[in-house]
């Protein structure tokens, strides 16, 4: 059975994800995943795809010819909000795959390679990005491993960093230096290089939540075929921009929709077990604030939907203002949440997914959101320069 | 997805367009100076003008004269005043009239709305919403007020120990009493056994509608002006050179013009959910209604703040635009109850939406 059989009919369509996800969302899974180790977490996300993948769901958004469902952007967004309301499983292993490598060949990848890469995901193949290096974080473009053409193959040598979920990997969107001789952004140029690759190390990096999602990567001598390059050589940077604007989009619409329902969730649980904090009347203001201002983030969220379809999208600052609030509030949410949880609220736990359950792991986490896709003070710099006119100097 | 009754985009982008035209032409930096020096009657004339355009009557129903276009008509005058840092008595104007409007009754719409609708007259409500009212002894009122609205306004909305009264202000002594923001008119009522020519049983509804629409006015009014003052000092900033640059290039400054930025749009969203909620009469709109002005105001107080501060010297100066800004924030802040009792009355109606198995969180796709 395919949900997809009842898109032309969006509560229809809603009705049958609400029951798929009724039946196949085991109720317990985010107990089990509050305390399962990475190998079982990774594990418990395949698994995930692969139920997605057996009614259409796996990469709904997709245009027919290329597996996908070629579904549009309210059904996504249907879809998101359903997964969201049934507080489903994440899918966090598969970001990459499902946004940046997508948002990245789509408009700029060749008809080969379209065909043979977007097809794998279905099928459950991970990919990561190695865009980042030790030494070029906001400042990306200064980046320095070096790939080298040898006959049909370029020869990479550098070290990448913040891949997420590279230990688990396929595929990875890999930006390197062709010309060193040239303005920065002007001589890089972008790869597609197959992780099992004889050269390429991967180390996982331990955060300060405790988890190591991320990786670091060390390429030595690794050959890549020519024929793995996304556009054209030394033009990786324009190439590079597609696959940081896919970001926007649902993927943030889903998170936003997620913080409600467990904000939502918490209240009532505090109304009901009278809870000690609604006592404090400054508390209790607070909280009424993070809502209104919980609100105003998801508004913008679907603003940014609705522009990203248009020809603005590509000009607009919105999706920086978003980061900016969206990211800043879930910090102070977590905050807030660490302040009433008291000792017991700092009693150490590691957890797979962030649910408002373990109030100092979540607040730990939430640095991801300020940090991560471009650090909120590069965000900040973008709406000033690009939105607001002001001057680089 | 649009409901029913809610008026489409077009409708509200020409709107908008042509209260802002109208306004930066004869409300700009100049003549606001001139009128807070005394040197013009920009509150007048521009009053003139709004009646003219039929602005007077944007929220008022079209069976009473108006042009019924609610609560999201009045949001963008307000915006757009609020922009200029128009002088006049509109909030307090128009929050009567919606009042008279939800709660007044036939008659009393029918004696009120049209002259209000044509700009004859305007309108005085407390500048305060708490418990305090007029003493009412039999047919008659006393007490002094403190009111938001013109020294010639034509009546006075007001509490009393029993419902709600409209009193003719022929029967009140008004003294001016003159505010750090010269843009809006605050007043002393003063009743002795005066005669309320309408009177509105229903005190907990009036005093609910009035609050909503004095809370939709000034957060909206607060967005306009957050949003104004900060295109204003951004520009300001991308002049002023020193160290041999414009300081518009600093990095200093420029995040914080990204995090006014940031703050604008989510004050922009605040005043429109509120604003949506109430189009569509939601069970919530009182609580999203109220955290907008409590929201919004301070936001905007934070906004003005750092605008004086980033354009320097001359951000304390007289002459600028920073510090009229920055009064009418601080005013807006204060009006109808202090936000942290707002933010009390928004919790417990949460509590309330909540308990009655009801989300208070439901936002269209």
């Amino acid at each position: 059975m395919s949900i997809l059989d009842a898109q032309h009919d969006l509560p229809a369509f809603r009705q049958e994800i609400r029951k798929w996800l009724a039946e196949v969302v085991p109720p317990d899974w985010k107990a089990r995943m509050a305390r399962a180790s990475n190998e079982e977490h990774i594990a418990f996300q395949r698994w995930w795809m692969g139920e997605r993948s057996k009614v259409g769901l796996a990469i709904p958004h997709w245009p027919k010819e290329y597996g996908g469902g070629g579904l549009t952007q309210r059904h996504l967004i249907a879809i998101a909000d359903e997964i969201a309301r049934a507080d489903a499983p994440q899918n966090r292993l598969f970001t990459i795959s499902l946004i940046h490598m997508p948002g990245t060949l789509l408009p700029h990848g060749n008809e080969v390679q379209k065909r043979r890469y977007l097809a794998g995901v279905a099928k459950g193949e991970v990919w990561c990005q190695g865009f980042s290096e030790p030494n070029s974080g906001s400042d990306l473009a200064s980046l320095r491993t070096k790939a080298v053409r040898d006959g049909d193959h370029y020869v990479i040598n550098g070290q990448k960093i913040w891949s997420s979920n590279s230990m688990y990997a396929d595929h990875c969107l890999l930006l390197t230096r062709t010309d060193p001789n040239v303005q920065k952004h002007r001589g890089i140029t972008y790869f597609i290089m197959d992780m099992r690759s004889p050269g390429v190390e991967v180390r996982p990096i331990r955060q300060a939540n405790g988890r190591a999602e991320f990786g670091e990567l060390f390429l030595t001598d690794v050959r890549i075929p020519a024929e793995n390059m996304i556009g054209a050589e030394n033009n990786g940077w324009r190439v590079a921009q597609a696959t940081l604007a896919s970001e926007r989009g649902v993927i943030s619409f889903e998170g936003g929709e997620r913080q409600r329902y467990e904000i939502e969730a918490f209240y009532r649980k505090s109304l009901s077990a009278g809870a000690a904090w609604l006592r404090d009347a400054q508390l209790h203001r607070e909280f009424v604030s993070f809502l209104a201002e919980m609100q105003a983030a998801r508004r913008l969220l679907r603003r940014v939907l609705e522009e990203s379809e248009t020809p603005q999208a590509s000009a607009s600052v919105l999706p920086s203002i978003v980061k900016l609030s969206s990211t800043v509030l879930r910090q102070r949410i977590c905050s807030f949440m660490v302040r009433i949880g008291g000792v017991d609220g700092q009693a150490f736990a590691l957890l797979a997914e962030e649910p408002f359950g373990s109030p100092m792991f979540d607040f730990l986490s939430a640095f991801s959101g300020t940090i991560a896709g471009g650090t909120n003070e590069i965000q900040r710099n973008i709406v000033a320069e690009r939105g607001l006119g002001m001057p680089r100097v | 997805m649009e409901t029913a009754s809610t008026l489409d985009r077009a409708t509200l982008d020409a709107l908008q367009e042509s209260i802002a035209g109208v306004l930066a032409e004869q409300c700009d930096s100049t003549e606001l100076h001139a009128f807070i020096d005394g040197k013009n009657a920009l509150d007048k004339t521009l009053w003139a003008q709004a009646g003219q355009l039929g602005w007077l009557g944007l929220g008022i129903p079209e069976q009473f004269g108006g042009l019924g276009m609610g609560a999201e008509g009045l949001a963008i005058l307000h915006g757009e005043l609020g922009r200029q840092s128009s002088p006049g008595p509109y909030i307090a104007t128009f929050s009567a009239a919606q009042t008279i409007v939800e709660t007044g009754g036939q008659e009393i719409c029918q004696t009120w709305l049209p002259r209000l609708a044509s700009g004859d007259i305007s309108g005085a409500v407390p500048a305060i919403l708490d418990e305090r009212g007029l003493t009412r002894s039999g047919a008659r009122v006393s007490g002094t007020l403190r009111c938001l609205g013109a020294a010639d306004a034509a009546f006075v909305l007001a509490p009393t120990d029993d419902g709600w009264v409209i009193v003719d202000m022929a029967q009140a002594v008004v003294t001016v009493a003159p505010m750090w923001d010269r843009t809006r008119d605050v007043i002393d009522v003063h009743l002795k056994a005066a005669t309320p020519v309408g009177i509105l049983p229903d005190a907990a509804a009036t005093r609910a509608a009035l609050t909503r629409a004095m809370a939709l006015a000034v957060a909206a009014d607060s967005a306009g002006a957050a949003r104004s003052i900060t295109e204003r000092t951004i520009a300001y900033m991308k002049t002023r050179e020193q160290f041999g640059q414009p300081i518009a290039g600093f990095q200093a400054l420029k995040h914080r013009a990204a995090d006014l930025t940031t703050k604008l749009a989510v004050a922009d969203e605040m005043v429109r959910h509120a604003v949506q909620r109430t189009v569509t009469n939601e069970p919530d709109a009182e609580l999203w209604t109220l955290l907008a002005k409590s929201e919004v105001t301070e936001a905007c107080v934070f906004v003005t703040t750092d605008c004086v501060q980033l354009h320097g010297g001359v951000g304390f100066t007289w002459d600028f635009d920073p510090h009229i800004f920055l009064k009418r924030a601080r005013l807006n802040e204060v009006l109808i109850m202090a936000n942290t009792a707002l933010r009390d009355q928004a919790a417990a109606a949460l509590a309330a939406i909540t308990t009655s198995g009801r989300s208070a969180l439901e936002l269209e796709l």
